[in-house]
């Protein structure tokens, strides 16, 4: 909304060779390879600690592993929909890893992965640390290597709520005697769940609906990331699935000004109950690893990449909770 | 007008008469007046900028603390500028409430704007005078008050590989994120733009970059493609230009702003010319300057800037002459009283 004020240089201003323009070799800023030297002890903690999630040869994101015998936590959007799974932890590559649990609320999946002795991450403390202490989380990786990025603490811990509020991510037909489906989202719930056009909704969470407003009044409320169990009726016989609530905003393909210079963002990126706010780079890949502080304690877990200057992990607190109860879940 | 202990003690103190520079050279209490300037021009360099790249775990502490013991003040200067249709971001710089910011963001001389200070409470401004070349400008906030500030290095004496860190309203005001902040070195220097790698966005623009003694070093102009591509005007510009911008000047010719052009002004009304002299107003445009200004139909024009208008073509001439964002003093008669009303003209 604000891009117009923020127009790209032009590359001229950038690349002319007037005289007197110095510059900074790469090795030597922030997240030059002289600068990350120098966090060696927390990119141990990563190297062990942490896992590349990963299809075939393609890096997805990066998990927390979280016990020894090859329990891990990642980004869920990322690997959604993924039928085979590998984990790389230290050098070790670890086939067959399993989603065995999610919260689509803080967008969370448990992995879990053949694997014995590993080390977990040790927690920290606590998250409330100050604005402008360093942090660390991964960058890109080799099979055999993990990469530290640096950057600091930037703004108030909060929640980020959804933007445009939660969605089904249907949209229904007009002048239809109840509540027919026309057309689903791809990106939505609605879609994953697998509704089909068509459908009559005729429930939602148990509770009849046969009016859009009525639909409308339910949603009103609801969060993100919150399963609703959406009632249908198709073709004669009824049933009942359970649909992730999207962000409204992430259902389009719309690109604000901001977005355009913010290259390959999360898509997921809004609708958490509470979020540390650091300034390390990354792109969509780079999420669902852990937060270090400089002892390489874990304070957080990286859930999104929000924009070019914002990126976001979920609170050490709140990720233990998480971590127990997915845990449970998928014992059960 | 540019703000200084130093220099604003000697002017109070009446003792020291500016004419006079031989004099004062040897005047006592110019040089006790003086000396608060000078440790503003020696200050404590930190130690960890001199060295190539920090080269343990105590380096990296030392940056950390420095930081976050020079934040909480370099916050509270910080502002979101609300221009109506979009914000970017200042710093205020006195007492008083002088902001700087980037051109781009104030948009022109003497345009009316929002101040938002960190804990969300709105003010009144206006932009003073821009250099629209480099992409500088100055903001006043027109309600009274003791605003927190924040000082500016005047010597230039940052250096290359120097850490900065950069605060910003990015993407808009949010109360419960306040200005985000974020580390970074400065990675290039030129003459009129200075770059880092504090990553920046839209919102961040016209927002401050200090120095890790939070001194403000830099004002957030634009961005490259490349992540690490994160332009400031440098201090230096703005002290160049500090007393063109004070006098509301607009300075250069572009890119950041365009000039408003002569013969583009807008008043939104139509008149006829009355037999007995002045122009009635027969109709006056829904949004138009002259509504906002509070032209009625029926009211009368006697002068502009003092000169009598007889015909239709004698405003139009007038205004011919004129550009958008113009003051202009408008003599007329409202149910037959004399009034004058002082407005802006429109652009078109």
């Amino acid at each position: 909304m604000n891009a117009r004020f923020f127009p790209i240089l032009l590359a001229v201003g950038l690349t002319s060779a007037s005289h007197g323009v110095q510059s900074l070799e790469g090795d030597l800023r922030k997240n030059g390879d002289t600068v990350v030297s120098i966090f060696e002890e927390q990119r141990a903690v990563l190297q062990r600690s942490s896992a590349v999630v990963k299809e075939g040869r393609k890096d997805l994101c990066y998990g927390v592993v979280i016990s020894a015998d090859g329990y891990i936590l990642t980004k869920a959007s990322e690997v959604q929909k993924i039928s085979s799974l590998s984990l790389i932890v230290d050098e070790t590559k670890y086939e067959n890893a399993k989603v065995v649990a999610t919260d689509p609320t803080w967008d969370v999946a448990l992995i879990k992965a053949d694997a014995q002795g590993l080390q977990p991450v040790s927690y920290a403390p606590s998250s409330d640390l100050p604005q402008g202490t360093w942090v660390v989380a991964n960058g890109a990786s080799s099979t055999t290597r993990r990469r530290a990025l640096v950057g600091i603490i930037s703004a108030k811990t909060r929640e980020i709520p959804a933007s445009g509020g939660a969605a089904l991510g249907v949209i229904l037909k007009k002048d239809s005697k109840g509540l027919e489906i026309e057309a689903v989202n791809e990106k939505s719930g609605a879609q994953e769940a697998g509704l089909q056009k068509g459908d009559q909704i005729t429930a939602l969470d148990g509770k009849k609906v046969s009016k859009i407003e009525q639909v409308a009044e339910f949603m009103k409320d609801k969060k993100s990331g919150a399963l609703v169990k959406v009632g249908i009726k198709r073709s004669g016989k009824e049933l009942e699935l359970d649909v992730r609530l999207a962000a409204k905003g992430e259902l389009t393909d719309e690109k604000s000004r901001n977005d355009q210079m913010s290259g390959r963002f999360s898509h997921r990126r809004t609708g958490f109950p509470r979020i540390i706010q650091h300034d390390i780079l990354g792109n969509e890949e780079s999420v669902g690893g852990p937060l270090l502080d400089l002892e390489g304690r874990c304070i957080g877990m990286n859930i999104a990449r929000a924009d070019r200057a914002q990126s976001f992990a979920i609170p050490v607190e709140d990720l233990k909770v998480l971590a127990e109860q997915l845990i449970k879940n998928a014992a059960h | 007008m540019i703000p200084s202990a130093g220099l604003r003690d000697a002017e109070q103190g009446g003792k020291v008469p500016h004419s006079d520079p031989e004099m004062s050279n040897f005047h006592p209490i110019l040089l006790l007046a003086i000396l608060p300037a000078m440790a503003f021009a020696a200050p404590d360099r930190p130690y960890f900028n001199d060295k190539k790249a920090p080269e343990n775990r105590k380096d990296l502490e030392a940056i950390q603390k420095t930081l976050t013991s020079v934040l909480p003040k370099a916050r509270e200067a910080t502002v979101c500028i609300d221009i109506g249709e979009g914000s970017g971001s200042g710093v205020i710089v006195s007492a008083e409430g002088l902001v700087l910011t980037a051109a781009h963001v104030a948009g022109g001389v003497g345009k009316e704007l929002t101040v938002i200070m960190e804990d969300g409470k709105r003010l009144k401004a206006e932009s003073m005078g821009i250099v629209s070349t480099t992409d500088c400008a100055m903001v006043r906030i027109l309600e009274k008050g003791t605003y927190p500030f924040v000082v500016l290095d005047r010597e230039n004496s940052t250096k290359l590989g120097d850490w900065v860190f950069s605060l910003g309203h990015s993407g808009g005001f949010d109360k419960e994120r306040g200005s985000v902040v974020r580390l970074g070195r400065l990675v290039r220097v030129a003459e009129t733009t200075i770059q880092s790698d504090c990553t920046l966005i839209g919102g961040d623009s016209g927002g401050p970059l200090f120095d890790l003694e939070g001194r403000l070093i830099g004002i957030h102009s634009r961005v490259g493609e490349v992540l690490a591509q994160n332009m400031h005007v440098p201090m230096h510009e703005f002290l160049t230009h500090w007393d063109e911008m004070t006098r509301g000047e607009f300075v250069g010719d572009g890119p950041f702003a365009k000039k408003p052009e002569t013969g583009k002004g807008f008043l939104g009304l139509a008149t006829e010319p009355r037999p007995e002299g002045g122009l009635k107003v027969t109709k006056v445009g829904r949004e138009s300057p002259a509504e906002k200004a509070g032209l009625k139909e029926g009211d009368v024009l006697l002068k502009l800037n003092g000169k009598a208008l007889q015909s239709r073509e004698d405003l139009q001439n007038l205004l011919k002459e004129m550009a958008p964002g113009d003051k202009m003093a408008l003599e007329l008669l409202k149910k037959g009283k004399p009034e004058t009303l002082e407005m802006k003209l429109g652009e078109r």
